[in-house]
Order: C-alpha cells, then sequence, then structure tokens
C-alpha cells in the first residue's frame, strides 16, 4: 500500500509543484493520476520513489517511511519500485541485455541471461535480447523498459506518461501488457498521464491534479459519470463525444437548427447499469418525437458511461413529463437549447 | 636527404632525443591530468546544482578555481610554477621540470571538457538509474562514465592535442623537446628545414591522436 500524507514539495520560494497532497494507492490497483501538464503529477510521482524529497508530509510504503530510511536502505528500497517513463531512458550504448541486466545483482552471468530470457518473454519480445535500443520501435523500446522496470520482483510499478510518446496503436498494446502484468503478478501500478483515454482503459481508480492539488479522486466510472470539479469535467469532455455539440452549435449547423417547439437536451447516464430502452419507452409512453443528434457510450471500468443528445418535439408538458421520467431513472439531463413553446 | 635536409641531417639524434623529450612530456602529464581531470570533471558534474551530490560550496570553489588557472596565459605559469616546480619535482628545466606548469595548464582545460562530455549525459538515464536504486557513486560509474564513452574520448583527443601545443611552448624555458629543437635552430639560426620537419612530425602526430580519437569514439557509439 502507498500512502503519502500532506506531501507537499516546491521548487524555489513561490512554485507548489505538490501542495498538501493526501493520497491512498492500494496494493493490485491501477491508480490514475491525471492532469493537465504543470499539474504535478509528475513531481508527485517521483515523490513516490522519493527521486524527488518531499519538503514535508510522509511517504508510507507498505508501512515503511520512506523518508526516514538511511541512503543504503532507501537504494534498497527502490528496487521494489519499478519506473517506466515517457523517454524510455533506455541506456544507448547498452545492449537489450545490458540494459535489462542494470538493475540485477549478485547473480552470475547465466542467472543474468536466464532471469533476462523470462522478463522479455513477459513482455512478449523474446527475440530481441541482442540488439541496441537504436534499433527498437517506440512499442518494443518501452517493453524493455518495463522489463528492466520488473527485473527485481517489484510490488509497485510507476508509469510516468509511459505511453505519450507512442500511437494509439502502440499505447493500446503497452497499456493491456501493464493491464496483464497487473493481474499476473499482482503488481500495484500507478499511472501518471494527460490523456482521459489512458486512465479510461485500464485504471480503477483515479486522482485528478491540479495545481499542485488533488481536487478529485475516486472510483474512475464516478469520476466519468459525475465529475465535479471544473477541470475534471474539462478532461472528461476531451474524451467524449458528446462535446462535438458545441462545435455543431458554434458552426452552425442544419443539424442542431430547432424548430419551434423543438427543445435540445444531453443526457447523461450516471449509473452503472443503463439497461432499459430509455429513448424508444420514452418515446412510446409520452407519445413525444425523440431524435438523437449524438450519442457516445463506452464501458469504463466495467461500467457504461456516457450519454447522448437528442431533440425532443411534441408538446412541451410532455416532453416535460419525459424529462422527469429521465430524471428518476438517474439521467442527468442538461438542455443545451430550447426553441420555446409551440404556439 | 643530405642535401634536402642539411641541418636536421646533422643534428639526427638530437632530433631523436627531442622527439622522445616531447612524447615524454606528453604522456607524464598526460596520465597526471587524465586523472585529475576525470576526477574535476565528475565533481563538477555531481556537485552542480540540480547535480546527484549537489554541493554549492564544492561547486563553487571548484568551478573558481578552475576558471582562474584558464584565464592565466601558459607562458605567464610556465614562469610562475617555477619555484613549485622546484619544490615538487626537484629542478624547474628539462622535462621534469615542466610536467608541474603542464599539469596546472591543461587540467583545467580537460576538466571543462569531462564536464561537458558529463552533461551530454540524458538527465533521464540518470533518473532511470537511481530509480533501480543505483546509489550516486554506481550512477557515476555505471551511467555518466559508460553512457558518455564517446564524447569523453574525444574530449581526451581534444586535450592531448592542445597538450602538444604546450608542450612547444614549454620549450621556451628550457623544457626541451620538439618545440625546444625548432625554436633554436630553426627559428634562432634560419634552418628552415628543421622548422618544417618538425611541423611536419607534429601534423603527423595530431593526425593519428585525431583518427584513433575518432576510431574509438565512432566504435563506441551505437
Amino acid at each position: 500500500m502507498i500512502e503519502l500524507l500532506h506531501v507537499s514539495k516546491n521548487f524555489g520560494v513561490d512554485i507548489h509543484a505538490v501542495n498538501d497532497v493526501s493520497l491512498t494507492i492500494n496494493n493490485g490497483d491501477i491508480y490514475g493520476i491525471i492532469g493537465f501538464s504543470g499539474a504535478g503529477k509528475s513531481t508527485l510521482v517521483r515523490c513516490i520513489n522519493l527521486l524527488e524529497r518531499p519538503d514535508s508530509g510522509q511517504v508510507i510504503i507498505d508501512g515503511v517511511d520512506m523518508m526516514k530510511l538511511k541512503p543504503k536502505e532507501l537504494y534498497k528500497a527502490r528496487t521494489k519500485i519499478g519506473m517506466i517513463f515517457q523517454q524510455f531512458n533506455l541506456m544507448p550504448s547498452r545492449t537489450v541485455l545490458g540494459n535489462i541486466a542494470y538493475p540485477l545483482k549478485n547473480m552470475t552471468r547465466e542467472q543474468i541471461n536466464s532471469r533476462v530470457k523470462d522478463l522479455l518473454s513477459l513482455v512478449e519480445i523474446p527475440d530481441k535480447i541482442n540488439a541496441y535500443p537504436s534499433e527498437l520501435s517506440g512499442g518494443q523500446k518501452q517493453r524493455v523498459a518495463i522489463a528492466r522496470a520488473l527485473a527485481n520482483d517489484p510490488n509497485i510499478l510507476l508509469c510516468d506518461e509511459a505511453t505519450s510518446a507512442l500511437d494509439p496503436q502502440t499505447t493500446g498494446s503497452i497499456l493491456q501488457l501493464l493491464k496483464d502484468l497487473n493481474k499476473k503478478l499482482g503488481l500495484t501500478i500507478v499511472v501518471i498521464t494527460h490523456e482521459m483515454e489512458v486512465v479510461k482503459q485500464i485504471c480503477r481508480k483515479a486522482a485528478v491534479m491540479d495545481a499542485g492539488k488533488i481536487i478529485e479522486s475516486g472510483d474512475v466510472f464516478e469520476i466519468f459519470s459525475n465529475p465535479q470539479h471544473q477541470v475534471t469535467k474539462n478532461f472528461v469532455r476531451t474524451t467524449s463525444n458528446l462535446s462535438k455539440i458545441e462545435t455543431l452549435i458554434r458552426d452552425d449547423s442544419p443539424m442542431v437548427k430547432l424548430k419551434p417547439g423543438e427543445l435540445m437536451a444531453r443526457l447523461v447516464y450516471i449509473h452503472a447499469d443503463v439497461s432499459e430502452p430509455l429513448i424508444s419507452y420514452a418515446s412510446r409512453a409520452f407519445d413525444i418525437e425523440i431524435n438523437i443528434i449524438l450519442a457516445d457510450v463506452e464501458i469504463v471500468a466495467g461500467a457504461m458511461v456516457g450519454g447522448t443528445v437528442v431533440i425532443f418535439n411534441g408538446p412541451r408538458e410532455r416532453i416535460n413529463q419525459a424529462i422527469e421520467y429521465y430524471k428518476s431513472k438517474d439521467i442527468r439531463v442538461e438542455v443545451i437549447a430550447d426553441a420555446g413553446i409551440t404556439a | 636527404m643530405q642535401e634536402l635536409l642539411p641541418n636536421l641531417m646533422r643534428r639526427l639524434p638530437e632530433f631523436w632525443k627531442a622527439c622522445g623529450d616531447t612524447l615524454l612530456m606528453e604522456v607524464w602529464s598526460g596520465a597526471i591530468i587524465f586523472v585529475f581531470g576525470l576526477i574535476f570533471g565528475i565533481i563538477l558534474t555531481v556537485t552542480k546544482p540540480g547535480g546527484i551530490m549537489e554541493n554549492k560550496f564544492l561547486y563553487q570553489v571548484l568551478d573558481k578555481i578552475i576558471n582562474l588557472f584558464r584565464s592565466i596565459p601558459f607562458i605567464i605559469l610556465l614562469t610562475a610554477l617555477m619555484p613549485l616546480s622546484r619544490f615538487i619535482m626537484g629542478t624547474a628545466i628539462y622535462v621534469r621540470g615542466v610536467i608541474v606548469p603542464l599539469v596546472f595548464g591543461a587540467t583545467p582545460f580537460f576538466s571543462r571538457q569531462i564536464e561537458s562530455a558529463l552533461a551530454q549525459t540524458d538527465k533521464g538515464l540518470v533518473e532511470a538509474a537511481l530509480s533501480m536504486g543505483s546509489s550516486p557513486f554506481e550512477v557515476i560509474f555505471r551511467v555518466y562514465l559508460r553512457e558518455s564513452l564517446a564524447p569523453i574520448i574525444r574530449a581526451i583527443t581534444i586535450t592531448i592535442i592542445s597538450l602538444l601545443g604546450l608542450t612547444a611552448m614549454a620549450g621556451a624555458v628550457g623544457a626541451g623537446g620538439l618545440g625546444d629543437f625548432a625554436i633554436r635552430y630553426g627559428h634562432d639560426r634560419n634552418m628552415i628545414d628543421i622548422t618544417w620537419v618538425v611541423v611536419i612530425v607534429l601534423v603527423l602526430g595530431v593526425s593519428l591522436v585525431q583518427w584513433l580519437g575518432e576510431y574509438f569514439a565512432r566504435k563506441n557509439t551505437h
């Protein structure tokens, strides 16, 4: 378990990179820390393995107060906390074998060889053992970096923007690998990212960081379906199709031109089980037309998240009844545009 | 040969000795400069602000001393260090007497060369090594020195070549060697053939060092 208690880290007098952050990450979790660049998330993750020593607060890993360790004990503790980076940070003068063998100590040449081979097959690139990093693709480099980070059987893996330098497809395969490792080895993974997509794909829990503080944290599903803070809302919006409606309105698209009496609204699912046929039921029950303009429903952390943008057409009191019905089903209804009541 | 290089052929044994003396100065002072310069370059790198063993005081002191000695013209250093040379080496002339000023003259230069070679090491590599549990000393040997082998070799090459220039200057104050040989005969007695031969020998020497340096540097680049 990783516990951060009131951790602060300043650079200079007035840059509070991390400002009184408390956070608990349970064993076996995949925990996302998301924020725009400069939010302090990279500094925060470096406070976990003390690459950055906090100015105040406590860092407790599996009950051990990291800040109280002597240098030698700290070096030892770090071998049990793997870390991977955006730029991979493989040593260019060493082969894949040399890179992965770097953290291995007190082992014979044969033991090192077989350990490296095991690790390479774990990250699914068994045939690259003698290649130099310059001969590898980005995804392969990150796989080598993961193998190196896992060389000493750590309990924790810190990922600092580990997929930000990779294309979407490679990102997907690396995230899948991290997910598998989490399952196979029971590895606790901390994922630092500015991409909501990454959190959505692998994290169960997440914290949103802004200006050195954690402004929101909890289950990823909660954060996605019901963001509280404006920064979080912005993040959620970056990944959702539904935000396109604003562009459509701005561009005066004929798709979103309302006729008199029509009402445009965003329906957002907040609850985990959206199994009823909500649109067609309301349409029939209240005898109104419901026209879907945009829809975006995704599976996040095993539950549905998303919603639709629809245009209601019909007598106003029945539209209002439909809206009340949706609210009773825990669907958030945001009216985007209203063309008024028909004469 | 006799006709082409009349003055040189008459002084052939002296010429060979001058070559030997230059080589001797180069090797002796070079070895000492290598050790001290490497140590100072490493200290500068790791103690500078943001370095892995940050130490403002040590960094500032070393930084200033290096700047001080780099600003003193070598010809002045040669004479100014004579007392120190007598104290350490027992003499201020000949090869033995010039080792001290050569070391003081070239070590600051080499330290800066090493500092800038090590500065080329990606900060991310250092961070990765620390995250894997390396101690600062391990980072120095297994990351900084190992990963900047190619730029370090280039730094050595440049320093050997500039040291060659200094040994020629040292010739002027009685150190012997090729510089002394060229000044005494080539310049003072206007024996043009001697000047030319010394220049050719030096050009060949510089080219050889440059070629070897480039060869090994490239061999260590992946």
